[in-house]
């Protein structure tokens, strides 16, 4: 073979070889990052990436879900319509639930007069251990008995619930306006709910 | 008779382009002289995806894998791998910083199998190209010397040269061979045929699948999930991130992916053997369960057991391990009841299950209660220390520790539920204290009353989902199918010559089998040979080999040709 067509293909060789690792390492670094920046419409509230804002035209509709509370009564998220909606995923279990129950009780409180409800979804959880905790918190708003989890389920189809505990801010029509990924401290959802509420 | 003539002197050399099939190009042993920084990388790239280290970084991705199943592994038996931290107390450390409890996900394993998915890309891709080139090539032209070749026979026919050869071809081009002719204005008389493409075919598929498998592999890692569940009889449980105990998501999974199906588990029935060598051991496990594949759908029963795995919405459900939950109610110093719940315990001997776990009462009030307890199925008494003979309950019995103060729940920290941090609590009672199903004990100093109502078992379910399971099941199959047709097909090539010999032509015939491992392309030769001679009508006497070799037909063998 003349020296020039064994350059020829060496280069060849060298490009493809280039080429496959560059594809490779395109392909590694794009399977090992995730996400990049904020998607349209949302914002982070104290520059909280667990706190996150939904402007209005980015809502996700919450699916329908009713069940029993705690005490045993029936309960329909339909009929909270019109109402900003706090609604929080907890478990007397949970220490990060434990450690924002005073939070929620104070916020409850404060926003009792308000076109604000808070409810509770009682997750992987007992109504003895769970009343004791709402007792220990003085928390008085009403929460769903939900043992396996079926609202967690029924509202993953919009908001991606990731963790226990998670907080949810809906609007007066039925839609995610904020969301707290992990504990929600005073500030962050007093923040959230007086925004969307306003 | 035709006779066939296979002398041992020539060897394939006249196929240059042949390069052995399963061995790379670039498996050379010459190693190759690194110049400039390209040259090293090429140099490097070559090293990489050489067959050797393929094979090197195979043979240690396997040995890699020994640990995984020698050690329990975090993803699959987190109680075990704790128990051999306690058994093990200076060894097991050494063995976690090696990443030996998660061997699947070191960082060293990672290393040794991209290295070589990158090997194998880096190898099967350009060799793919190959292929597919190799498998679309005509036949060379017909070497000048045809009785050299390994098969050639040779006869007179009355036919004129070019019409031998056209008759030839016909016969040759009936046998399904792939033919060459002489260029236009080339006037020789040969023609060149070639069969066995499938092998070509055959390696393609080889390679194009076992491409397919390592993209499978990837699909499944990026696409899957593996998780863990731990479900009281009772309970239910919906398939969503909060709800599973361990979720292990491929790199493009997020939680909204997870299949949206729900199960209660309505009893688990464990059976052991009662007498023989086997006492003791499991003999069936079942979990009866009520499934439904989305929200709101209605719930279908099924039971579980060992190898039968519950398939909903393309995850399967695992059944892969099981215990105590007993059931406890706790009084605070109020007197109000402030746990009511089967909390599971984990088995700390999987022959007796005897079972270990914590009660965290959070909500006691004015102060905390924990215990840490023992669940003892079948109890006895031996020398003063409570052990279980048998893994079934028979009027199980727990042995408990009760601490008052501070669970250390309400800072937020998450903490292990099988676990009890004590650092802020006091003990209650000196020694452990013992009950009996309906048994209740107060607590010293007015601090309460816990009571054993019985018990439930559970199970652990793992949820699994891999996309790229039947794909790569289904390539694998391929691959081993082309690998098949690259054995056992030969590529074998038939050339037909023929030159003016008085009224009519010599024609001579020549065949070359490549790689004819299994044999028998002589007998096939033969065959086409006797064949031949009949389409061309004759029965001439055949040419000696000696004496067609000294009158080598050819296109500028003017001898023969006047």
């Amino acid at each position: 073979m003349p020296p020039r067509l064994i350059k020829k293909k060496r280069r060849a060789a060298v490009s493809l070889a280039a080429v496959a690792a560059v594809l490779l390492a395109g392909g590694l670094t794009m399977a090992f990052s995730r996400g990049g920046g904020l998607p349209a419409g949302e914002t982070y509230v104290d520059g909280n990436p667990q706190a996150v804002l939904y402007a209005p035209g980015h809502r996700a509709q919450v699916p329908e879900f009713s069940g029993r509370t705690l005490t045993g009564s029936p309960l329909s998220f339909a009929t909270y319509r019109g109402r900003v909606v706090v609604l929080n995923f907890w478990g007397s279990w949970c220490p990060p639930c434990r450690s924002e129950g005073p939070t929620l009780a104070a916020l409850s409180s404060k926003y009792s007069h308000a076109k604000v409800s808070f409810l509770g979804v009682d997750v992987e959880d007992t109504p003895v251990n769970a009343e004791a905790f709402e007792q220990g918190f003085g928390i008085s708003y009403p929460s769903l008995n939900d043992p396996g989890q079926a609202v967690a389920q029924v509202i993953s189809s919009v908001v991606p619930i990731t963790a226990t505990p998670t907080t949810l801010v809906i609007d007066p029509t039925g839609r995610v306006a904020g969301a707290i990924f992990g504990t929600a401290t005073y500030s962050v959802l007093n923040e959230m709910i007086s925004k969307v509420a306003a | 008779m035709t006779d066939v003539h296979v002398p041992s002197d020539v060897s394939a050399e006249t196929f240059p382009e042949d390069a052995v099939p399963g061995l790379p190009r670039n498996a050379s042993p010459k190693p190759e002289v690194p110049q400039a920084n390209w040259g090293w990388f090429r140099w490097a790239w070559r090293q990489l995806t050489s067959m050797r280290t393929a094979l090197i970084l195979l043979f240690l991705l396997a040995l890699g894998a020994i640990p995984g199943s020698l050690l329990p592994q975090e993803g699959t038996d987190p109680a075990s791998v704790q128990n051999y931290f306690t058994a093990h107390q200076t060894l097991a450390p050494w063995l976690n910083h090696l990443g030996l409890f998660n061997v699947y996900a070191a960082p060293w394993f990672a290393a040794i199998y991209l290295l070589l998915f990158a090997s194998l890309v880096g190898c099967v891709v350009p060799r793919t190209f190959r292929l597919a080139g190799t498998a679309r090539t005509p036949p060379p032209r017909a070497p000048r010397n045809l009785s050299r070749l390994p098969n050639s026979s040779s006869y007179r026919v009355a036919l004129p040269p070019d019409q031998a050869i056209t008759v030839a071809a016909a016969f040759l081009g009936g046998k399904r061979f792939r033919l060459r002719k002489p260029a236009e204005g080339d006037k020789s008389s040969w023609i060149s045929a070639e069969k066995g493409y499938l092998r070509e075919a055959g390696n393609l598929l080889f390679h194009l699948s076992l491409l397919g498998v390592l993209c499978s592999i990837a699909v499944g890692g990026l696409f899957g999930y593996k998780a863990d569940k731990l479900m009281v009889e009772g309970q239910s449980f919906s398939d969503t991130v909060t709800s599973l105990d361990e979720f292990h998501p491929g790199r493009l999974v997020s939680g909204s992916d997870l299949a949206p199906f729900s199960i209660t588990l309505n009893k688990f029935t464990a059976n052991y053997y009662t007498s023989g060598d086997s006492r003791g051991e499991p003999s069936s496990f079942d979990a009866s369960i009520d499934y439904s594949p989305s929200p709101g759908a209605p719930a279908k029963p099924y039971d579980l057991r060992i190898n039968q795995p519950l398939s909903v919405d393309s995850a399967k459900v695992y059944l892969i391990g099981h215990g105590y939950a007993p059931v406890f109610t706790v009084t605070d110093a109020r007197g109000k009841v402030v746990y009511d719940e089967a909390t599971p315990f984990v088995p700390q001997n999987t022959g007796t299950l005897l079972s270990d776990g914590v009660v965290k009462v959070a909500g006691a009030s004015p102060t905390q209660l924990g215990f840490m307890g023992v669940f003892v199925p079948s109890p006895i008494d031996v020398g003063g220390v409570l052990q279980s003979y048998f893994p079934s309950a028979n009027d199980p019995v727990v042995s408990l520790i009760a601490y008052a103060g501070n669970l250390g729940m309400n800072s937020g920290i998450p903490q292990s539920v099988y676990q009890l941090d004590t650092t802020a609590m006091t003990q209650l009672t000196a020694k452990p204290f013992a009950l009996a199903i309906g048994q209740s004990e107060t607590l010293p100093g007015g601090q309460g009353k816990i009571t054993f109502d019985g018990y439930k078992q559970w199970v652990s379910l793992a949820v699994t989902y891999d996309p790229g399971q039947l794909p790569a099941l289904v390539c694998a199959i391929l691959a081993l199918a082309g690998l098949l047709l690259s054995f056992l097909v030969r590529r074998r090539r038939v050339f037909v010559r023929s030159v003016p010999s008085g009224d009519g032509a010599v024609v001579t015939i020549g065949g070359l089998a490549r790689t004819d491992a299994s044999g028998g392309f002589e007998d096939e030769f033969a065959e086409l040979v006797t064949e031949l001679r009949a389409a061309h009508g004759e029965s001439a006497p055949d040419i000696p080999p000696g004496e067609t070799a000294s009158r080598a037909p050819g296109e500028n063998d003017t001898e023969t040709g006047a």
